[in-house]
């Protein structure tokens, strides 16, 4: 018995570090290929964990639709919605200097999260969506946790291949051109602001995924999900943490950082019975403390952007 | 610096296999809470009371055969990723036989929605009232001990319209709380009653200032301002601001504002023209108890929600001892020992239910916040009253019906 509860909750993190992934992946886009400074993964997360839950949900006269779809239409909905969203946001936005774009980027998730909050005819408001079909998801306990991983996992690999390509492909070389240098990548012909809107609106794209993910995990979607604690701050920490600029060190990120904050409670547990509740601020704590760490003793995090990016290239720093 | 924090979670995770080698005499139930994040006020104090029916369990002869029964406690953070986080490590690492909580909502449907109902685990939820949770599609293993917000809504309105309240207007906080009262309300007072609602606005927590709300609401003429709020939160400055600035001539508020920092905070003179509508047992008796034994362990009786979730962890114990050590019949089980039929069962009577419990006789369990008589989705009726205040804080006017 102990040996299968440990191995379910092994499968529950897992589905989550994938997820959390792929909101680590789409930041990477944004930030570690662009430079884009977005602090408002939570709207992207919402605009698809909501687009797919109406799409796949069975009808409901108190709110639109309830479209009754296969999940993976739902999936590529959050997709191009969240896209969608990111268009006009980033035609807007990018003009600013990154610091500016976090700014607006706060402010436009904390929109969208009160929009969700506020439009019961949209979203059901603040009650949520409930009943959202999960794929797999009638079969026993740890059966439906092992298929909808592998579900997770294959999304997971496809992201990563495809966003890892880009990083290598000239587009990728491109991006850290503008990145690093604007005025040279102009100077070179480089349409910068379209650049970057390109790889707002892919990083966007992958967020509205993993927020789709989320939802049909969770078999419901509530506006308590978009928290911008859970759903921003700790993609960027995972982000940081695992190496911002790198793929690997994005998932790589999502791992660490979950499963500290996940096991630690359960190490804190171990406190006497007393300290039962203030000891789960101590996980707040441990997390603040490691990105304090990673920053001081390893800022480029725990797997750095390849310098040289293409492997083929054959001068080191090549694009630097 | 990586395998350093490799290593260290490795550890962590090591020392936690170690550690959960479990003692064979426990039997443990999750309490699962919003310890940090947005109830973190809250939810200590709800914690205590469950902790307490545990005590009272352990102090009474335990579970079974003497057997130590364990609160668990978890945080679920108010929000979906840590609910289903704490659920998990609830039901796979602990081995909780059934769970109390989590508090909200959201956290409830998700940590219902993918962890206790594939797993087969009973969940009872103090403070989750979202119409949604009635819906779910839970095989009988999740139920509340408070009312749906539907209820209290609609209760609420028909005892207005009784008093003879006229034209109204409703501010209401921005969540599932909120919002699910304010359209019970809304539906019961202008759709069934035919009563008329001048406003009605949503507002967001935390705010400084609620006076250009109040001036937006009060433009409709109505005497009466209805507010679905938390009384030592937002809902305070609210109330405050209206009395001062004089928006309205009479209060009502839900549940929520039946506070005592409303009255600390603004004195029992400035709120005579103030009720608040507020569960109540019906037998009070079984309140009482629980209040003085709640006291006696430092507690705060008059703290929100601490009823319903000493009376969740209280049935929990009670069906885990109805099932008999057989996890899969701890569901089926909380409906039998709270159907109104049986020997009654007060707060803290712990001995006297194990000893019927054996005997095959049937018990059913009056809480400290009702009767508790599970409909066949897991909801409970609400028993509410309205309360005014007076002298010695708040007291009850009339029973709503």
């Amino acid at each position: 018995m102990e040996l299968l509860g440990l191995v379910n909750y092994a499968l529950f993190m897992a589905i989550f570090i994938c997820i959390y992934a792929l909101l680590a992946l789409g930041l990477n886009i944004q930030w570690g290929f662009a430079g884009l400074f977005n602090a408002g993964i939570a709207g992207f997360f919402a605009v698809g964990a909501y687009t797919s839950a109406i799409l796949t949900t069975a009808m409901d006269p108190d709110r639109i639709g309830g479209f009754d779809l296969h999940f993976i239409v739902g999936w590529i909905g959050a997709m191009l919605a969240a896209a969608l969203v990111a268009w006009p946001i980033g035609k807007i936005c990018l003009r600013f200097r990154s610091d500016y774009l976090a700014i607006a980027s706060i402010g436009i998730a904390e929109i969208i999260r009160l929009v969700i909050k506020s439009e019961p005819a949209l979203t059901n408001g603040a009650r949520g969506i409930a009943s959202i079909p999960r794929p797999a998801g009638d079969i026993g306990y740890m059966e439906s946790q092992i298929a909808y991983l592998a579900i997770v996992l294959v999304v997971l690999i496809a992201a990563y291949i495809l966003v890892e390509r880009q990083f290598n492909a000239p587009w990728g070389r491109m991006m850290r051109a503008i990145r690093d240098n604007e005025g040279a990548a102009k100077a070179m012909g480089k349409d910068v602001e379209f650049r970057r809107l390109e790889a707002f609106i892919f990083g966007a794209a992958l967020m509205g995924l993993g927020g789709a993910l989320f939802a049909h995990f969770n078999r419901s979607i509530t506006p308590e999900a978009i928290d911008p604690m859970v759903a921003t701050f700790l993609v960027w920490i995972m982000l940081i943490l695992g190496g911002s600029g790198n793929n690997r060190g994005a998932i790589l990120g999502a791992a660490v950082v979950w499963i500290i904050w996940s096991v630690s409670e359960i190490a804190t547990d171990r406190l006497p019975h007393e300290y039962a509740v203030q000891a789960k601020y101590i996980r707040l704590f441990l997390i603040g403390l490691m990105l304090q760490l990673v920053l001081r003793f390893r800022p480029e995090g725990l797997l750095p952007e390849p310098l040289r990016g293409d492997l083929r290239s054959t001068k080191p720093g090549a694009d630097r | 610096m990586k395998t350093k924090i490799l290593a260290l979670a490795a550890g962590l995770m090591t020392a936690t296999a170690l550690a959960s080698v479990p003692a064979h005499a426990d039997v443990k139930i999750g309490l699962l809470g919003g310890v940090s994040g947005p109830i973190a006020a809250m939810a200590p104090a709800m914690i205590d009371a469950a902790q307490l029916a545990v005590q009272q369990v352990n102090e009474q002869g335990g579970i079974g055969d003497g057997e130590k029964l364990v609160g668990v406690v978890g945080d679920s953070a108010c929000n979906p990723q840590n609910g289903t986080d704490a659920a998990t490590k609830a039901v796979n690492i602990e081995g909780v036989v059934g769970v109390v909580g989590p508090h909200c909502s959201g956290a409830v449907l998700a940590a219902a929605g993918s962890v206790t109902i594939p797993a087969g685990i009973t969940m009872i939820t103090p403070s989750g009232t979202s119409p949604e949770i009635t819906n779910l599609e839970d095989n009988g293993t999740v139920y509340r001990t408070v009312p749906s917000d539907d209820y209290q809504g609609r209760a609420l309105a028909r005892t207005m319209k009784d008093r003879g309240y006229g034209k109204v207007a409703v501010a209401y906080l921005n969540n599932d709380y909120g919002t699910g009262l304010a359209n019970a309300f809304k539906s019961e007072y202008v759709d069934e009653l035919g009563g008329e609602i001048t406003a009605f606005a949503a507002h967001e927590e935390g705010k400084a200032s609620y006076r250009s709300n109040l001036a937006e609401l009060a433009k409709g003429g109505a005497d009466t301002l209805v507010i679905f709020d938390y009384g030592d939160g937002t809902g305070l400055t609210i109330l405050r601001q209206a009395l001062e600035n004089g928006f309205f001539e009479k209060y009502v508020g839900g549940d929520g504002m039946k506070s005592d920092a409303v009255i600390k905070e603004l004195g029992t003179e400035n709120l005579t023209t103030f009720v608040s509508s507020s569960p109540v047992g019906e037998k009070s008796e079984a309140l009482d108890i629980f209040n003085e034994a709640f006291k006696g362990v430092g507690g705060d009786p008059d703290a929100i929600f601490v009823t319903t979730s000493y009376d969740a962890a209280f049935l929990l114990a009670l069906a885990i001892e109805k099932a008999g050590g057989d996890k899969a019949g701890v569901a089926a089980a909380v409906a039998e020992v709270s159907n109104g039929e049986g020997e009654t069962i007060l707060p803290g009577e712990w001995k006297k239910a194990k000893e019927l419990i054996a005997a095959g006789t049937a018990i059913d369990y009056k809480g400290a916040a009702g009767d508790l008589n599970f409909d066949a989705k897991g909801d409970v009726p609400g028993t509410y009253a309205l309360w005014e205040v007076g002298a010695d804080g708040f007291e009850v006017v009339t029973e709503m019906k």
